[in-house]
C-alpha cells in the first residue's frame, strides 16, 4: 500500500512537471504579451523597453532554466498583468475555487444516491422515467445557459437570490446549482445503471430470502457492491469541477476563483499566472486521483494496490 | 422536522439578503465595472478599472466638460505659454488631500517628476514623454518644461492624476489612495467590492452621491442581470441588442472609431480611385443601424470625433454610392479585382461583424474581397508589419488625447505603427502641427491634413462608436464623450 502510494506521487509528479513545461513552451511560442499588452500606438521603442522590463528579450533557454529555479521555490515570478506574485494570486482565489467545486459536486453526489437507488428499485416506472427524463436535460443544457437561465428566473424575475459576487452565504447558492446539475444528471445515470445490475444478482435475492430488511439489502449490500462506478465518477466530476466547469460557472456569475481568473490571464496573455495556474490545477487533478485510489481501497479492500 | 427547520433557515437567509440587497439609501449607488483594477496607485499602470475608480478619488490640474472642452481643474486660471517650451500654471489656493496633505505648488513638482521618472517605469508614459521636468515658482506657481514646442500638452494634463507628495512614498499607497477628489476611499475586498464615500470637505461642489459601491463583473449579460434585478445603477459596454431591454440605455459619441487602413503604396488599392471606390461601396449608415441599433454615427471621412481639437468640418462622410463605385473601378482597370481584408475577432465590439459587412458591400460591386480574421496576437502582427502591407486592415482606433496628432501618428503618417501610405506632404503637415503652439494655425493644418486624406482615401473611414451604458431608473446621468464615470456628475431623480 504503501510503496503504491509512493509510486503513484512519483507519477503525479511526472504529469505535474511536464504540464508545466508544456504551457512554458506554449505559452512562449503562441503568445506575445507585448503586443497585447500596450496600447496599440505604441512606438517600438516603448515595446521594446517594455520586454526588457518582462524578461522576455532574453533566449528562451535561460527563461526557461529561470523558470525551473523559480518553480523549486514554488514562484513563478509576477503576473504580467496584476504585477503582484502570481502563487499569492493564486492562493488568493484557490479556496473560492475549491468551496465552489466541493459544495457543487458534493451536493450532486449526495442526490444522485437517494434518486439513483429511486429509479433502480422500479426500472419502467413513474420516479425512474421523470429521473431518467429530468437527467436528459441536464446533460443536455450548456452550463452557462443554465447559470444565466437561474439568474433570470431567480434573481432577476423572484429577486431571492442575488445575480453575482460573494457579499453573503446567499451569493453561493446559484453558482453551487448551476455546477452541480449536470454532475447531478450524469452521476444520477450511473448509480442507477450500476444498482439495476447489482438488484438483479443472486446474492440479493439470498438477502431478501434470509429476510434481511430491505434497506440493510439495498441501502449496505447492494449500494457497496454498485458504489465503485460511482466513486470514480464523483472523482472525475470534481477534476472537472475545478479545471473545467469553474471557468464557465465563475464567469457567469462573477464569482472570483480560479477559473474566472485563468480566463481573464489568457485574455490579457499573463504567461506568468497563467502557469501559475496550470501548476496548481494539475497538483489538484492528481491528488483528487490519489484520494480516488484511497477510497476504492475503502470500498473494496479485495483491491489489489499495485 | 428537521429538514422542515432546515428550510425556514434558508427561506430567512434569503429574506436577509433580499432585505440587505434593496436597502442601500436614496444616495448610494452601485457600478458594475468589467475589470478590477490591478492597482490604485494612479500613475502607475494603464487600466481601465483603476482609472474608473480613481478618476473620482484624484484631480489633474486640466479637466473637461462633459461634451470635452477643456477646462481649469486643480489650476486657478488657464495656464500660460512663457516660451515656446514654458508652460506656467497657477493653483487653486485651499486645497488638500484626503489625508490633510497641502495641495501646492510641491505637490505638482512632486507628481510630474514621479510620472516622468524613467525608474518608476509608468505606463502611462506615452501621454507624458514630451514633459522633461517641472520647477516650482512659488507656493502656488509651477513651470512645466517639455523638450519642444508641446500643444497639445494641456490635453495631456488632463490625464495626469496630483498625488501627495509624502503619503505616496507609503507602500500602502498602491492599496488606499489618497487625492483630493471629491471622493474618498473606503475599502478594497480584492475580488468582491471597491466602496468609495464622498469627501466632506471638498473644495468644489458637494457631490449629490454620497457613497458608491464598485462592483467587477466581466460577463455582459451577467452585468445586465444585475441592472436589471436591481443591484447595480450603471454598468459600462451596454451591448446594443440589450438597449430595449434596460430601464435607461445612456448613449453618447465615444472615442473609438473603426476604419479600414488601405494600402496606398501597392496592389491594387494603389490607384486613388479603386480606394475611393472602396469607400463609395459601403453603406454606413446601414452598419450603424444593422450592427450598433443606431449607437454609433457614420464617420465624418477623418479619423476624428467632432469633439476632438483638428476635426475638420468642411468633410463629411463619403456618400454610399455603388454604381459610381463601380464606374471607377471600372475606370482604373480594377474591376474583380481581389482584395484582402485582414481582421480579427472579440476584441471590438463587433469587429468581425463589420469586416464581414464590409467585404459584403465590396462584393457587391463586383469585387472579389477575401476576409481573413486572425486571432488578435497573429493580428497584430500584420497590422504592425512594415515590410508587406495588407491590402486592407481594419483597426479601431481610440484617441483619449482627444487631439488629432496621436491618431495621426499612428495611421496617417508615413511611417506611422499601422500607416500605409508614403505621402510625404501628408506627414509633413502632422510634423508640423505637432510643434505648432498657435492653436488656430495648429487647427488650420490639421483640417489640410484631413481634406488630404480625404482626398485621397487612405482610409475607409467607417463609423464613430457610441459608448453606451445601462443605467437604473432611479438615477440621472448625462455621460460623458471621454467616457469617464464621474459621479460627482450623477444624481438620484
Amino acid at each position: 500500500m504503501g510503496r503504491y502510494f509512493l509510486k503513484r506521487l512519483w507519477h503525479g509528479a511526472i504529469v505535474i512537471f511536464g504540464v508545466t513545461v508544456l504551457v512554458f513552451v506554449v505559452t512562449r511560442l503562441v503568445g506575445d504579451p507585448v503586443k497585447v499588452m500596450l496600447p496599440l500606438e505604441a512606438t517600438a521603442e516603448q515595446r521594446a523597453a517594455f520586454e526588457r522590463e518582462l524578461g522576455l528579450d532574453r533566449p528562451m533557454t535561460i527563461q526557461f532554466v529561470d523558470f525551473m529555479m523559480g518553480l523549486s521555490r514554488l514562484d513563478f515570478g509576477k503576473s504580467l498583468w496584476q504585477h503582484r506574485p502570481a502563487m499569492q494570486i493564486v492562493f488568493e482565489k484557490l479556496p473560492l475555487t475549491l468551496e465552489l467545486a466541493i459544495l457543487g459536486i458534493g451536493l450532486a453526489f449526495v442526490l444522485s444516491i437517494p434518486l439513483g437507488i429511486l429509479s433502480a428499485l422500479r426500472p419502467g416506472g413513474v420516479s425512474d422515467r421523470s429521473t431518467v427524463f429530468v437527467s436528459l436535460i441536464g446533460l443536455s443544457i450548456p452550463q452557462f445557459w443554465l447559470g444565466l437561465l437561474l439568474i433570470i428566473v431567480f434573481a432577476v424575475q423572484l429577486k431571492w437570490l442575488p445575480t453575482s459576487g460573494i457579499d453573503t452565504p446567499a451569493h453561493i447558492i446559484l453558482p453551487t446549482i448551476t455546477m452541480a446539475l449536470p454532475a447531478l444528471a450524469r452521476l444520477v445515470m450511473i448509480v442507477r445503471s450500476s444498482m439495476i445490475d447489482e438488484l438483479n444478482q443472486q446474492y440479493v435475492k439470498t438477502c431478501f430470502a434470509k429476510g434481511l430488511p430491505f434497506y440493510r439489502v439495498v441501502g449496505v449490500h447492494a449500494l457497496r457492491n454498485a458504489a465503485l462506478p460511482v466513486v470514480t465518477l464523483t472523482g472525475w466530476e470534481l477534476i472537472r469541477a475545478v479545471a473545467g466547469y469553474s471557468v464557465v460557472v465563475e464567469t457567469v456569475f462573477a464569482w472570483p476563483g480560479l477559473g474566472l481568473t485563468a480566463i481573464q490571464a489568457i485574455e490579457r496573455e499573463d504567461l506568468i499566472l497563467l502557469q501559475a495556474i496550470v501548476f496548481t490545477v494539475a497538483i489538484l487533478v492528481v491528488l483528487i486521483n490519489i484520494l480516488m485510489d484511497v477510497a476504492y481501497k475503502i470500498i473494496d479492500p479485495r483491491l489489489k494496490m499495485g | 422536522m428537521k429538514t422542515m427547520r432546515q428550510m425556514i433557515w434558508i427561506i430567512v437567509m434569503m429574506a436577509v439578503v433580499v432585505f440587505s440587497a434593496t436597502s442601500a439609501s436614496g444616495q448610494e449607488i452601485t457600478i458594475a465595472l468589467g475589470s478590477e483594477p490591478t492597482t490604485l496607485d494612479p500613475q502607475l499602470r494603464e487600466d481601465g478599472g483603476e482609472r474608473a475608480v480613481n478618476d473620482n478619488v484624484y484631480e489633474t490640474l486640466m479637466a473637461r466638460t462633459p461634451d470635452g472642452k477643456l477646462k481649469p481643474g486643480l489650476v486657478a486660471s488657464e495656464p500660460k505659454l512663457l516660451d515656446p517650451k514654458t508652460w506656467e500654471v497657477k493653483l487653486r489656493s485651499g486645497i488638500q488631500f484626503h489625508n490633510g496633505e497641502p495641495f501646492n505648488a510641491d505637490a505638482v513638482v512632486y507628481s510630474v517628476k514621479r510620472i516622468i521618472d524613467k525608474k518608476f517605469n509608468s505606463e502611462q508614459i506615452s501621454f507624458f514623454f514630451t514633459i522633461v521636468d517641472a520647477k516650482k515658482v512659488d507656493d502656488l506657481t509651477v513651470q512645466i518644461i517639455t523638450d519642444g514646442p508641446d500643444p497639445i500638452l494641456l490635453s495631456r494634463l488632463y490625464w495626469m492624476k496630483m498625488v501627495p507628495p509624502v503619503y505616496s512614498k507609503d507602500p500602502k499607497f498602491a492599496e488606499t489612495p489618497v487625492g483630493t477628489g471629491p471622493y474618498k476611499f473606503v475599502r478594497w475586498n480584492r475580488g468582491q467590492n471597491l466602496v468609495l464615500e464622498a469627501n466632506p470637505g471638498y473644495w468644489g461642489e458637494a457631490p449629490a452621491i454620497k457613497k458608491v459601491t464598485y462592483r467587477f463583473v466581466s460577463d455582459a449579460g451577467t452585468r445586465l442581470a444585475g441592472l436589471m434585478a436591481g443591484e447595480f445603477d450603471i454598468i459600462t459596454n451596454l451591448l446594443p441588442e440589450f438597449t430595449k431591454k434596460v430601464p435607461q440605455a445612456i448613449h453618447i459619441l465615444g472615442l473609438e472609431h473603426p476604419i479600414i487602413i488601405l494600402n496606398a503604396d501597392a496592389g491594387p488599392t494603389k490607384d486613388a480611385r479603386v480606394r475611393k471606390a472602396l469607400n463609395l461601396a459601403v453603406d454606413k449608415k446601414a452598419l450603424a443601424e444593422g450592427l450598433f441599433e443606431g449607437f454609433a454615427q457614420v464617420a465624418q471621412g477623418q479619423l476624428l470625433s467632432p469633439s476632438f481639437f483638428g476635426f475638420n468640418k468642411e468633410v463629411g462622410p463619403y456618400p454610399y454610392d455603388p454604381n459610381q463605385a463601380k464606374a471607377l473601378l471600372k475606370e482604373a482597370g480594377a474591376a474583380g479585382a481581389s482584395i484582402e481584408i485582414i481582421g480579427t475577432a472579440g476584441r471590438w465590439l463587433k469587429d468581425r461583424e463589420m469586416v464581414e459587412a464590409v467585404a459584403g458591400y465590396w462584393e457587391a460591386v463586383g469585387l472579389k474581397p477575401k476576409v481573413r480574421i486572425f486571432e488578435f496576437n497573429e493580428y497584430l502582427n500584420r497590422l504592425f508589419d512594415r515590410k508587406t502591407r495588407a491590402d486592407a486592415i481594419f483597426v479601431v482606433s481610440s484617441n483619449e488625447l482627444m487631439d488629432a496628432d496621436k491618431s495621426f501618428s499612428a495611421y496617417y503618417k508615413a511611417g506611422g505603427v499601422g500607416s500605409s501610405n508614403s505621402d510625404k506632404d501628408l506627414a509633413a503637415l502632422i510634423d508640423s502641427a505637432r510643434t505648432e503652439t498657435d492653436p488656430a494655425k495648429r487647427a488650420a493644418l490639421y483640417h489640410k491634413a484631413v481634406k488630404h486624406a480625404y482626398d485621397q482615401a487612405y482610409f475607409v473611414w467607417l463609423l464613430n462608436i457610441e459608448d453606451v451604458y445601462g443605467v437604473s431608473k432611479r438615477l440621472h446621468w448625462p455621460g460623458r464623450v471621454d467616457a469617464k464615470m464621474l459621479v460627482s456628475e450623477m444624481r438620484m431623480k
